[in-house]
């Protein structure tokens, strides 16, 4: 052992010579590698030290946020609902503003900006708590903008940055279906900022620009920028030598959102409507479930909402009496008696139909001692369902919902899709109501009792559905049998046009009818508009059939005393309804108009849905005809491919 | 033989105070610059953190001076087995970050074997040519085996996958395999296989962000945002230190936040700024003192074991300093490689106190242990 070690350790004259030679390379090597590090040092301290010193300490870099374009809403013909637009905003960086005259810069802010005072105290308020950029106007006119530019020196922390801007081409129209933008709160922050939200970012606010927030918002970019202690961007050259090429991340556009709505047919639903402050209309297509329009009245006009809303519009607003920000046709209402197909559907599904044949109307429906009125004081006389229903008989329901209760009767509400969301998603749904035995049992004062089912079946007592949950039942009628879920994207698109993601028609269920029952059903509804004495019969048209179910919906108690809608209160007013779907055989729409407090849902509701009908399927057909033969155009010089 | 007592006062008595006194100062200066740097990050004080793992290295290196480095040579290859048992739990327990698993939770810590991997690297190194009866320079055959018994450990660092230390790992190797003595044919066969290898290491070997590292490095200029925009601006902080530095907390690109990682790997950068050239001499200097202190303390080691391991330690040292170093002058890519006892970070720090007690140790040494 010890000798092992004396060999290996001073090993023999040969080696040690050797390692003492291996040791100077390795003092060598050392020497040459720390040389070269020191030259590096030399060079980069020595020689170049100046110009990095100057690079380093005259000169701020600062990366700025480039804002994504949003993507677009588009509507189904391609019609563009909500698009971006260059806008000049003015901002203070208090980091640059600070260290000046901040008196005189903003004294000069406010003569080229038309500041108020209150702008002005509080853009001070802002900049003392040095948020990091401070919003000062949006949207700034050219003329200003060239005004800021030429006193840039006088100026300094003042900034002008092109941001797009969101701008919705129909204003009103459908701003409760598109949203609104607005900026984000601090509260949002908190939850949002590790998705990229920074201060002064807009978040889409209710309708599809909050739901599909994240499809619509894209990555901003980066714009990496030398500027000097004013703010102001440096030459070129110090660019380059300070931070080369990496100046800009390019921030990646929102991808577009392909509804299903139709911009047009909107625009005359906001027409038809244009005498009643307060309802809503829900248009779709009974094929695919597609949503046509989804109308909510009154509104708010998302352009004057998006950016800087002004105090006065904001309380204008929270003041109507009609709820603007409600989105009425996802809320949920007292249906009246375009429910009616919920007890129909029951009735001859259950046979009561086939047992009794007729029920006969005399005016009213006695059930314990109490007499429960038709709407005709002098009575239907005999009635089958298809008659019950066109003339909206209330007595033959009342027999209907004595032999089934309740809960049967909720069991059919709940196949057409009644007291659950419908899954749009938006603006907060509204599942409505359907009051079965247990419902009554936790909500009524006194439990549950047997007449409570003579109400609900006429879509009164705490019955409560969407306009939009109408819409999809009837819709589920006119196409045969199969319940949609409601579609108002079609698909999703980058900004080159490419289609990313498809949201193909989806059925919820089937309603699971009887072909009879489903005929009987059609056969009444044809017949409230065409047949004499059906409800709606005084808009029978000649060239277009048109099947629908009125309904007039009492928001207060039928006193003993009857008492013309005119003559109530408006908050006492019945709710007009009238859903409606055509061309009856070969239904292409389905339209559910519902108006709030304004009275007959015949005389008030219908002409509205039969108005809204017939101008779409006319364009329908318009569109649907060949365009005359283009001569062909000369061929372009330009590089257009 | 003496009793224990007799034995401890002697080892105290040939404590190496001339490595010790350059250990101090480079972790006073680590100290210092990290604490001139918290600036740009505040409210976390990372300078009491490298103070207090600079205090648990110091007693680490005290313990592992004590222990006779012979029972760490008969342990050699136990050491080494368990490091590469550590990794080999990396890979099925570890926590991973950036993309990387490299970590163990300790759950107060986060440790990382590939670190212990170079100390065990360089004990078995030492042990396997301590054993070994060659005679004359080593050829190829003689550098299978040892080669073979490190490759085992690296390739878990490969997979992880951590680049730059599976490089220091075999540079400490070469080193070591160098100092033992090689033919030149054999060196110049080595030279050019890794020169060949190179491509098909770039291609197969390499991630996607580190052969992006590799482009940015090559052509500075690129679009490669991060990468060669850390180099650029930890440049750009160097050279505006000029001759002698803009003053300690003073340095406005990192305390700006230019440079990132200017707390771990661009540590130095900030120090380059703050102290300028003449700063960096002095660090250098350090360093180099620390480098040649080792061949000094290995030179005079009483066998072939310490001797190895004063090279293998300086090797570590030597390999972390100019990659560190050329790293951040953008010579070189950017590694995640950490300048010893400046960069902040825990492993880094245990891992060059390990290293420094090996060769504290062997110092102790190179005497029989008799009494005067």
């Amino acid at each position: 052992m010890a000798k092992t070690q004396q060999t290996r350790s001073a090993a023999g004259r040969g080696e040690k010579e050797g390692a003492g030679k291996r040791y100077l390379w390795l003092v060598g090597l050392f020497f040459v590698a720390f040389l070269v590090i020191t030259a590096r040092f030399w060079y980069l301290q020595i020689m170049r030290g100046d110009e990095y010193w100057r690079a380093s300490s005259n000169n701020i870099i600062r990366d700025m946020d480039l804002r994504a374009p949003r993507g677009n809403i588009i509507d189904r013909n391609g019609k563009v609902m909500a698009e971006n637009r260059p806008s000049f905003d003015v901002f203070v960086l208090p980091h640059i503003f600070n260290k000046y005259d901040t008196k005189q810069t903003l004294a000069l802010l406010q003569r080229y900006l038309h500041l108020s005072d209150q702008e002005v105290k509080n853009i001070e308020k802002r900049v003392q708590a040095k948020v990091a950029q401070v919003p000062v106007r949006r949207d700034v006119t050219r003329r200003a903008v060239a005004a800021l530019e030429a006193d840039k020196l006088r100026l300094p922390g003042v900034e002008v940055r092109v941001i797009p801007h969101r701008v919705y081409p129909y204003n009103q129209v459908g701003a409760h279906a598109l949203g609104y933008m607005a900026e984000v709160s601090s509260k949002d922050l908190l939850r949002l900022s590790p998705y990229g939200y920074t201060r002064g970012d807009y978040i889409g606010r209710m309708g599809l620009e909050r739901s599909f927030e994240e499809v619509l918002r894209g990555s901003p970019g980066i714009d990496r920028r030398v500027v000097d202690v004013r703010g102001i961007p440096q030459g070129e050259a110090e660019t380059q030598f300070l931070i080369g090429d990496y100046r800009k991340i390019a921030p990646v556009p929102g991808r577009d959102v392909v509804t299903t709505l139709d911009a047009e047919l909107m625009e005359t639903i906001d027409q038809a409507v244009r005498d009643y402050p307060s309802g809503a209309v829900v248009a779709l297509d009974p094929r695919d479930g597609s949503i046509l329009a989804l109308y909510s009245k009154p509104g708010i006009n998302p352009n004057s909402w998006t950016g800087r809303l002004s105090s006065m519009e904001k309380r204008r607003v929270d003041n109507n009496p009609f709820t603007p920000m409600l989105d009425k046709s996802v809320n949920a209402y007292f249906p009246g008696s375009v429910y009616k197909i919920v007890g129909a559907a029951a009735a001859l599904e259950e046979g009561i139909e086939e047992v009794d044949g007729e029920i006969t109307c005399h005016g009213g429906y006695m059930l314990g001692g109490r007499r429960f009125r038709c709407w005709k004081r002098g009575g239907h006389g005999p009635l089958d369902v298809a008659g019950a229903m066109q003339h909206s008989c209330d007595v033959y329901f009342y027999s209907i919902a004595d032999r089934l209760g309740s809960d049967v009767l909720a069991e059919y509400a709940y196949k057409f899709g009644f007291g659950e969301q419908t899954g749009i998603s938006l603006n907060n749904e509204s599942a409505g109501r359907v009051p079965t035995k247990e419902w009554h049992r936790t909500n009524s004062p006194h439990g549950y009792q047997h007449g409570f089912s003579l109400n609900t079946v006429l879509g009164q007592g705490n019955t409560m559905s969407t306009p939009l949950q109408v819409a999809l039942a009837y819709g589920a009628i006119a196409n045969g049998g199969d319940l949609y879920y409601p579609r108002i994207v079609s698909e999703i698109r980058n900004s080159e046009g490419e289609t990313l993601f498809e949201y193909p028609p989806k059925v919820r269920r089937t309603l699971g009818l009887k072909d009879s029952t489903l005929a009987a059903i059609k056969d009444g509804l044809y017949k409230v508009v065409n047949e004499n004495g059906g409800t709606a019969y005084a808009l029978k048209s000649d060239d277009l059939e048109i099947s629908g179910k009125s309904g007039t919906a009492q928001v207060h108690a039928i006193g003993t005393v009857r008492v013309a809608n005119r003559d109530k209160a408006f908050q006492l007013r019945d709710h007009a309804w009238f859903v409606a779907y055509a061309p009856s055989k070969d239904p292409e729409i389905v339209v559910a108009v519902f108006l709030q407090h304004a009275g007959g849902g015949s005389t008030e509701a219908a002409p509205v849905a039969i108005n809204v009908i017939k101008s779409y399927l006319e364009n329908q057909k318009r569109a649907a005809q060949p365009l005359p033969a283009q001569p062909d155009l000369p061929p372009t010089d330009g590089d257009s491919d | 033989m003496q009793n224990p007592s007799d034995r401890l006062r002697i080892l105290v008595t040939r404590v190496d105070w001339v490595l010790m006194s350059i250990i101090g100062a480079l972790g006073g200066i680590g100290i210092f610059n990290l604490y001139s740097a918290a600036g740009a990050t505040d409210g976390f004080t990372v300078h009491t953190m490298q103070a207090a793992w600079f205090v648990v290295g110091l007693g680490i290196m005290a313990v592992l001076a004590m222990v006779d480095y012979r029972v760490i040579e008969r342990w050699a290859y136990i050491i080494f087995g368990s490091a590469v048992f550590l990794l080999v739990l990396v890979m099925l327990f570890g926590t991973e970050l950036n993309g990387s698993k490299r970590w163990l939770n300790l759950g107060f810590f986060l440790m990382q074997p590939s670190e212990l991997l170079k100390i065990a690297v360089i004990i078995v190194t030492a042990r396997y040519f301590h054993d070994s009866d060659h005679d004359g320079p080593l050829g190829l055959i003689d550098l299978i085996k040892p080669t073979a018994i490190v490759l085992s450990g690296v390739a878990f660092v490969i997979i992880q996958p951590d680049l730059g230390t599976s490089l220091i790992v075999l540079g400490i190797y070469a080193f070591m395999v160098f100092f033992e003595g090689m033919r030149w044919q054999s060196m110049l066969i080595i030279a050019l296989l890794t020169l060949i290898s190179l491509p098909f290491g770039y291609f197969f070997g390499m991630k996607e962000y580190q052969q992006d590292r590799v482009i940015a490095f090559l052509q500075i200029n690129d679009d490669h945002l991060g990468d060669s925009w850390q180099v650029r601006q930890s440049v750009i902080a160097f050279g505006s230190g000029r001759v002698w530095g803009k003053g300690s907390r003073d340095g406005t690109q990192i305390q700006q936040g230019f440079v990132p990682e200017h707390e771990t790997d661009f540590a130095s950068a900030n120090w380059g700024e703050e102290h300028g050239f003449m700063g960096m001499l002095l660090m250098l200097g350090l360093f180099m003192a620390l480098l040649l202190r080792a061949l000094w303390i290995s030179s005079n080691a009483r066998d072939r074991f310490g001797a190895q391991v004063g090279v293998g330690v300086a090797a570590l040292f030597f390999t972390h300093i100019v990659v560190n170093l050329g790293m951040v002058t953008g010579m070189l890519p950017v590694v995640g490689i950490t300048l010893p006892l400046i960069s902040y970070g825990g492993s880094s720090m245990l891992t060059m106190m390990l290293a420094l007690g090996l060769l504290l140790n062997v110092h102790m040494r190179r005497l029989p242990l008799v009494s005067r």
